[in-house]
């Protein structure tokens, strides 16, 4: 221990370097766990939208031919600690080698969209499309929405997308 | 420069007009002590300190954390093994737990020694007792958030001797419960003490210490050695103060690297897990050992009464001025005796612990246990059927399934193999490492392939004819 003098009070130079030091140790604690907590927080930010998602139709020899069926399709969504699957709805339509795929959210306003002699209709606001997912009535802005298909060995694959709704251009909604 | 100090100074009289923030900066930063500055004065500021870092801790674990008892875990484990920066915050967190009780105990027993809790200062040492409970309450309530093994089993037993307390226990219990047994209303709960309720009447209550110690000022040394010296607050003790939190930061930081906050597999209400509290209600947990039955109430309520209400009221019936805890060898002596008793009763759980064989055999697997699950890269949990419309589809199996299958299988993996408590097995054969043949060494030796428990591992009842017929209508599933 050192001796301490009363008259050490006014020394003002060594008052400033104490103060100087504790300010530096509370900016350096701050920073620290400044840039931690930043990090921390924004990563979901940072992360990559998640790689392209394929998601199985079925098999391709279960499709009929020419008219329009619906399918049940599971998208998956990673969001923290869970991988949050749920089931989306899409038509598909088999012309021979042609395959068409449609997502069944109606581009006007989102109602799921259903299939009536051989033709799309959307019930709620009575838009109508072709067979070939071409608008023919109603308000809808737009045909119906396509989305990429593939087929791997005999398995019908679809990559799931969301679209704005309400406008006459496909918009990708990420 | 000047006209930067000026423009500083201008910025200052505007603020100082509408706030006074002068005199209060200079009641805070010029507050006389009595003696001068001292290491062992910083306690205070570094449990201000530690309080203020596990608020800010708290609140960003909580931007991953699910309170319930489905996804608690796995957003523990997912801020542990993924998030960047979780491991370092979460562990200070933990650490930082057991630093609070630490300090408090450290914080006390100074101002104990220093007799400063006498006259004029009785309600500013009356608070910081009720805060020791305060921390002992937010590290029970805590303990559970992980929600795996060793917290659930901790918390069952801490929830249990909380009940055996007589007349009010059962009641007690329920509503700490929530109900009867420990469920994710318990979890609930818990959380919304840990992160409300506990947080809210500790700021209080520190404001409300740190306001009467301002106004009643230190206490000073017991003797009067240095009473010709005076320092102010800032910047001696500040500077001393500061140091100490770093040192606190540095090591709470390291801990949380070097030896990361645990965290085992997922609470198993079934299983035999063998609870350990952590060292803080160790004492408390020994002494249970020598007082069973009803006479549990004596470590559980009675001593724990006694020893609050005796520090409770401490200032009021020792009303001597004499301060030299030399002078006070009872005084001294008591303390001493109830910290080498706390920290004895620690020592002895771990040695009975580890000498008998038993229970060093089971808390050696536990602890392997959770290395194992603690390495294991992270699973994201999965929410919501990752095959479509499974029960149409397994409806649509009309083969069906052969005796053994029903006999052997079919309560996990259900009668159409469309999965309950186990995977479904529709379309299983089109999998990795599930060809047919892979399939009946499965049947033969589960735990080669992966595959845990409640799968048992072989099937010895089965016969080789019986197993080719379970294999064969099970790659028709579809």
């Amino acid at each position: 221990m050192s001796v301490h003098h009363a008259s050490e009070e006014n020394n003002s130079e060594r008052r400033t370097f104490l103060g100087v030091i504790s300010g530096l140790i509370a900016a350096g604690i701050s920073a620290v766990l400044g840039v931690t907590i930043g990090r921390f927080a924004i990563s979901p930010a940072l992360s990559s939208g998640g790689a392209e998602t394929w998601t199985d139709v079925g098999p391709l020899a279960e499709i009929p031919e020419g008219k329009p069926t619906k399918h049940n399709v599971i998208v998956s969504q990673n969001a923290g600690w869970g991988e949050f699957n749920s089931q989306k709805l899409v038509w598909v339509l088999k012309n021979g080698e042609k395959i068409t795929v449609f997502t069944a959210v109606c581009p006007h306003l989102g109602c799921t969209v259903n299939a009536k002699e051989e033709a799309f209709i959307c019930a709620c606001h009575n838009s109508k499309w072709d067979v070939a997912g071409n608008a023919v009535a109603g308000p809808t802005p737009r045909g119906l929405d396509v989305l990429e298909h593939k087929i791997e060995g005999d398995i019908l694959k679809v990559k799931y997308m969301d679209f704005k709704q309400g406008v006459s251009q496909k918009e990708v909604l990420s | 420069m000047a006209e930067k100090s000026s423009k500083g100074s201008m910025l200052m009289n505007w603020l100082d007009e509408r706030t006074g923030i002068r005199h209060a900066m200079d009641e805070a930063l010029n507050e006389p002590i009595p003696g001068g500055s001292r290491w062992a004065y910083v306690f205070g500021s570094l449990l201000l300190f530690l309080m203020i870092l596990q608020i800010v801790t708290g609140i960003v674990l909580t931007l991953y954390y699910a309170p319930t008892a489905d996804h608690a875990h796995a957003s523990v484990a997912y801020i542990q093994k993924v998030v960047p920066g979780g491991a370092l915050l979460r562990g200070i967190h933990h650490y930082g737990s057991s630093a609070m009780i630490i300090l408090a105990i450290a914080h006390l027993a100074q101002t104990f020694l220093y007799g400063a809790y006498k006259r004029k200062r009785e309600l500013v040492w009356g608070l910081g007792v009720v805060m020791l409970l305060i921390i002992f309450a937010f590290g029970f309530t805590g303990y559970l958030l992980a929600w795996d093994q060793a917290a659930y089993f901790g918390t069952k037993v801490g929830t249990a001797i909380a009940g055996e307390i007589p007349i009010i226990g059962s009641l007690q219990q329920k509503i700490m419960l929530g109900g009867t047994d420990l469920t994710t209303v318990t979890l609930s709960r818990f959380f919304t003490t840990h992160v409300f309720l506990l947080p809210l009447a500790l700021i209080a209550l520190a404001g409300l210490h740190v306001l009467l110690f301002r106004k009643a000022g230190p206490a000073g040394p017991y003797h009067d050695r240095d009473n010709h010296r005076v320092d102010r607050f800032y910047p001696k003790q500040i500077f001393k103060d500061s140091v100490a939190m770093l040192a606190l930061f540095v090591v709470l930081a390291y801990l949380a690297l070097k030896w990361p906050a645990e965290l085992g597999p997922v609470a198993d209400p079934t299983s035999d897990y063998l609870a350990r509290p952590p060292w803080y209600f160790m004492p408390l947990f020994q002494l249970l050992k020598y007082f069973p039955g009803k006479f549990a109430i004596i470590p559980t309520v009675v001593l724990p009464a006694i020893i609050f209400g005796v520090l409770f009221l401490l200032p009021f019936f020792d009303r001597k001025g004499e301060r030299n805890p030399f002078k006070r060898p009872l005084a001294t002596a008591l303390l001493i005796l109830m910290l080498a008793g706390a920290g004895g009763l620690i020592y002895l759980s771990k040695y009975q612990d580890r000498h008998n064989p038993e229970f060093a055999e089971k808390l050696k697997q536990q602890d392997e246990e959770m290395h194992a699950f603690f390495k294991a890269p992270f699973q994201p949990q999965q929410i919501g059927a990752k095959t479509v419309a499974v029960s149409a589809k397994a409806a649509s199996n009309d083969t069906v399934a052969p005796n053994a299958y029903m006999e052997s299988c079919a309560d996990c993996h259900g009668d159409k193999g469309e999965g309950a408590s186990a995977p479904e097995l529709l379309g299983v054969a089109a999998k990795p490492n599930r060809a047919h043949d892979d399939l009946i060494k499965i049947l033969d030796d589960a735990r080669a392939y992966g595959l845990k428990k409640p799968m048992p591992a072989n099937f010895p009842d089965l016969k080789d004819e019986d197993k080719k017929a379970i294999v064969e209508w099970m790659v028709k599933l579809k």
